[in-house]
């Protein structure tokens, strides 16, 4: 079919416009890991002892263990003593204690990406969110931090955190993602540099959407960075984070460790848009994309939603998961994937239930074009306690080409007789009798494919907030921009 | 060393080279095999077994009774001119058939799910059916194979079918005594172009028995099949299945239905390789599980670059009883090509609140309401069944095990 020729061209071709360098002085320590290394960035961010002893543990761990391989992906293995562990753009030692002092080209940076730092922006009525920047290995701006913290929600750099926040952060880190729960994350426990730390205290709604922004920009770095949200009893957040990095032929690794705490009646929403740089047409370059997520639903009552709208990344290894642990807890998992040229992604979730009448949904959406193969691979599981737990599963592939590959790989286990469970999944492509009565109706066959692709995402992009939606939107929309005539 | 012998000393070899599966292998994550490892020595005694009354009795079928293996004539009845007989016979009898015969002992580790077991059962296997039927031939009556056993044995099945031939075959397993022991079967299958080919396998040992099987079955152009497993018995029971879609118009249904209770453990692997364009597979599996048993569904669909316009359903549906029951399932589906209709789902879930309250509003207890809704539920997989008596013994078999079935059979033979 000639559309589905088209816009696989068309996918072939897509631009990466986040693929510039900044050229910035930076901190960047020789490639390598060792224990000095470990030992050298816990010195440079001044971090407590127990918090040293941890990584040590969590570095002590990975060298017994060996990286995956039973996800259907194929790569050249990273050699880990090839990558620096540490970069931050000079002068990192201090953090900045208001905008004037960060460096005006990595705010041009962030400006480039349209992520709007300066508060005058806010103000102006732009949008309404707070945002923590890092660039490479640390955090280098987070606004709104004022208003924030008259509200009592603490939204900071984790190396912050562990300073001031030091029996919160000692308290939950590594309490979802333990140091050695597999080997990238045990990495990223040894090695982590910066990231986001959230609490929201009891009963508090947390007055604007959080919001972080990664950045890779020095070469033959990895970022690993470490996020740590806390919900507590009856509070609620919502929080976005987006991913960008510069062209290069050679693979970067990315290996982030995301760990979210649900208390009583609290709830967690947390939307990712990834558009790591993926590679040539040619599958050279890119980022691995090797990423634990977890959320514990620990309280009773307790909501988290993982959404997610991954384009990016040569490699994609993620499995954003719930274990729902509180009765009556809910856990919700929304995905839009779009994999183009030589692009692989294996990615899915986790539902583990453990309380009673705990609930999950599961929506994944997958778009294959080009050479591209992208896998569903997630599991359900009730455990004998869950009584009255309830999954509903929908797994949906669109395949544009005859090269692409698109695969599901649902795990249920169930050992309760009262679970009410039901999956189902498609594979297909663009029908044509679709795009005939969307033709007859007077839309051009692009027009007709933009919608019947938004159509088939809806789903998912009901369940972003408001400003990242319109994004996601226009992401896909440029994705597929000039397929047709 | 002949050619049969040749093959069977590589099958030894890939059994020594990979050894009987652990739970550290992806396909069987969910099934411990270690202890069948002091089963697996097939034990050749003369032991009489009196098979009188066994089996589906009503049947009007040919029959090939198989004791702890070994082909047993004088229980059997087979057709004249057509070429049915024991494998240990075939090979002597048959020169020229050696070869052709050879190849359904070839295994190779890239097969897919292939194991220890299946190896082993190539690389020891003495006896079976040969079954070879000539194009255009059709088998008259069904082909009923019988397997009695109080033993550990080993037996493979051959089975041929030319141009356009039509065959329907079933394998029926029982097993005697209390002892410990493990049945290790396979039946590999070659479909010629047209040929149709529908095949039972009912498992109904005894409760200490351990059932290791496999069923490979190869298709040509337009041919067509279809598998019905029924698992009642055994304490352990493990099935691949693997077709191969091999040529333009192939098509394939894969029954399945398990109803298991006490510890029993069951799972079925399938895999069904789309490798040629305009084939068709169905597949539809449930499951009634109680006490303690543990049911395992793995069903995967391959659909490889070129197999354009392939059509694949696939469903599987679960009941647990108990709260101790426990139900693992994997429909999966990997797609190397973009002209494809395929889909899957799976459910696990109880019976139907509205349903019941239907029946008891008609006077039916609550236990017979049950027990009728649940009979139901197994029974759909049933219905794709074409031979009635086979059916109905299975239905009745089905029935007795679950619980309060005395309740309802009144109920159902008015």
């Amino acid at each position: 079919m000639a559309t589905n020729e088209e816009i696989q061209k068309d996918l072939e071709k897509r631009e990466y416009d986040a693929g510039f360098t900044t050229d910035i002085e930076s901190d960047t320590l020789p490639p390598g890991l060792n224990e000095d290394v470990i030992r050298h960035i816990s010195a440079k961010k001044n971090e407590p002892q127990w918090l040293l002893d941890w990584r040590l543990e969590a570095y002590r761990h990975w060298l017994t263990m060996e990286e995956p391989t039973w996800a259907a992906v194929d790569y050249t293995p990273t050699d880990y003593q090839s990558i620096s562990y540490y970069s931050a753009p000079k002068p990192a030692d201090s953090g900045p204690d208001s905008l004037d002092e960060v460096d005006p080209k990595l705010l041009e940076t962030y400006d480039k990406l349209g992520i709007p730092l300066r508060e005058q922006e806010f103000l102006a009525g732009v949008k309404n969110i707070a945002v923590d920047a890092v660039f490479d290995s640390v955090s280098v701006a987070t606004t709104f931090k004022g208003k924030l913290k008259d509200a009592g929600v603490i939204f900071c750099p984790i190396s912050e955190a562990v300073h001031d926040y030091p029996e919160l952060v000692q308290k939950y880190l590594g309490s979802v993602v333990p140091q050695g729960d597999n080997f990238f994350a045990a990495l990223n426990s040894a090695v982590f540099t910066d990231g986001s730390f959230v609490y929201i205290p009891k009963g508090v709604r947390c007055p604007m959407e959080l919001s972080t922004y990664f950045r890779i920009n020095a070469l033959n770095t990895g970022q690993f960075e470490r996020t740590l949200i806390i919900a507590d009893e009856g509070s609620h957040v919502s929080y976005l984070e987006g991913c960008t990095a510069p062209m290069r032929d050679e693979n970067q690794l990315h290996a982030a460790v995301v760990e979210l705490v649900a208390l009583d009646d609290a709830e967690i929403k947390y939307a990712t848009v990834q558009n790591w740089y993926p590679g040539d047409e040619n599958g050279v370059g890119g980022i691995y994309n090797f990423v634990t997520k977890r959320a514990d639903c620990r309280g009773d009552r307790s909501k988290v939603s993982w959404t997610q709208v991954e384009t990016g990344s040569a490699i994609t290894w993620k499995y954003p998961s719930c274990i729902l642990r509180g009765d009556d807890s809910v856990g919700k998992f929304f995905s839009v994937a779009v994999t183009t040229n030589c692009q692989q992604a294996d990615t899915g979730t986790k539902m583990i239930h453990l309380g009673k009448n705990t609930k999950s949904t599961i929506i994944s959406k997958g778009i294959s074009a080009g050479r591209a193969q992208q896998s569903y691979r997630g599991l359900v599981r009730m455990g004998k306690n869950a009584e009255n737990a309830r999954n509903f599963t929908q797994c949906d592939s669109l395949l544009l080409g005859d090269k692409c590959g698109a695969h599901t790989f649902p795990y249920v286990e169930v050992k309760n007789a009262t679970a009410t469970l039901e999956h189902e999944a498609t594979t297909s492509k663009i029908g044509e009798d679709q795009l005939f009565y969307c033709q007859q109706r007077g839309l051009s066959e692009e027009d007709a494919v933009n919608m019947i692709v938004n159509g088939f995402c809806k789903d998912v992009f009901d369940e972003l907030p408001m400003e990242f939606a319109v994004e996601a939107n226009r992401l896909m929309e440029v994705s597929l921009e000039g397929s047709v005539g | 060393m002949s050619v049969l012998a040749q093959t069977q000393q590589d099958a030894l070899n890939l059994f020594e080279k990979i050894g009987l599966p652990t739970q550290r292998d992806e396909d069987w994550k969910y099934t411990d095999a270690s202890r069948l490892k002091d089963l697996l020595e097939s034990k050749v005694s003369g032991a009489s077994v009196d098979i009188h009354n066994l089996g589906i009795t009503e049947l009007d079928a040919y029959r090939m009774v198989f004791i702890n293996g070994v082909f047993t004539a004088n229980e059997s009845n087979l057709p004249q001119g057509i070429s049915i007989e024991s494998l240990a016979t075939f090979e002597t009898s048959n020169d020229n058939n050696e070869k052709e015969l050879a190849k359904l002992f070839q295994v190779s580790s890239s097969d897919p799910l292939m194991n220890g077991f299946a190896a082993y059962n190539a690389a020891t296997a003495k006896d079976g059916a040969a079954v070879c039927l000539k194009d255009n031939s059709k088998l008259d009556k069904p082909l009923y194979i019988l397997h009695v056993s109080n033993q550990s044995h080993v037996i493979r099945h051959g089975l041929m079918l030319g141009k356009h031939a039509e065959a329907e075959v079933i394998e029926h397993f029982i097993s005697l005594g209390e002892d410990k022991a493990l049945s290790n079967a396979t039946t590999a299958i070659i479909l010629k172009d047209g040929a149709r080919l529908e095949h039972s396998r009912i498992q109904q040992e005894g409760k200490s028995q351990s059932h290791v099987a496999r069923v490979e079955v190869k298709q040509l152009a337009n041919s067509s099949y279809t598998f019905h497993g029924v698992e009642l018995g055994g304490i352990l029971s493990r099935t691949d299945l693997v077709v191969d879609l091999h040529e333009q118009g192939a098509s394939c249904s894969l029954n399945g239905l398990f109803v298991l209770g006490g510890r029993q453990h069951v799972d079925h692997h399938t895999r069904i390789d789309h490798t040629a364009p305009h084939c068709t597979s169905r597949e539809h599996y449930r499951t009634v599980l109680d006490g303690r048993s543990h049911g395992v569904f793995n069903g995967k669909v391959m659909v490889h670059e070129g197999a354009i316009k392939t059509d694949s359903n696939m469903s599987n549906g679960n009941i647990l009883l108990s709260k101790n029951a426990e139900i693992d399932t994997k429909p999966e589906l990997e797609i190397y090509n973009d002209d494809v209709k395929c889909a899957h789902g799976a459910t696990i879930g109880q019976l139907d609140d509205k349903q019941l309250f239907y029946l008891r509003s008609r006077g039916i207890s609550a236990e017979a309401a049950q027990e009728l809704l649940t009979f139901a539920f197994a029974d759909e997989v049933l219905v794709a069944m074409s031979n009635q008596t086979v059916r109905s013994y299975v239905e009745k078999a089905a029935f007795a095990k679950l619980p309060h079935s005395d309740d309802l059979e009144g109920l159902l033979s008015e």
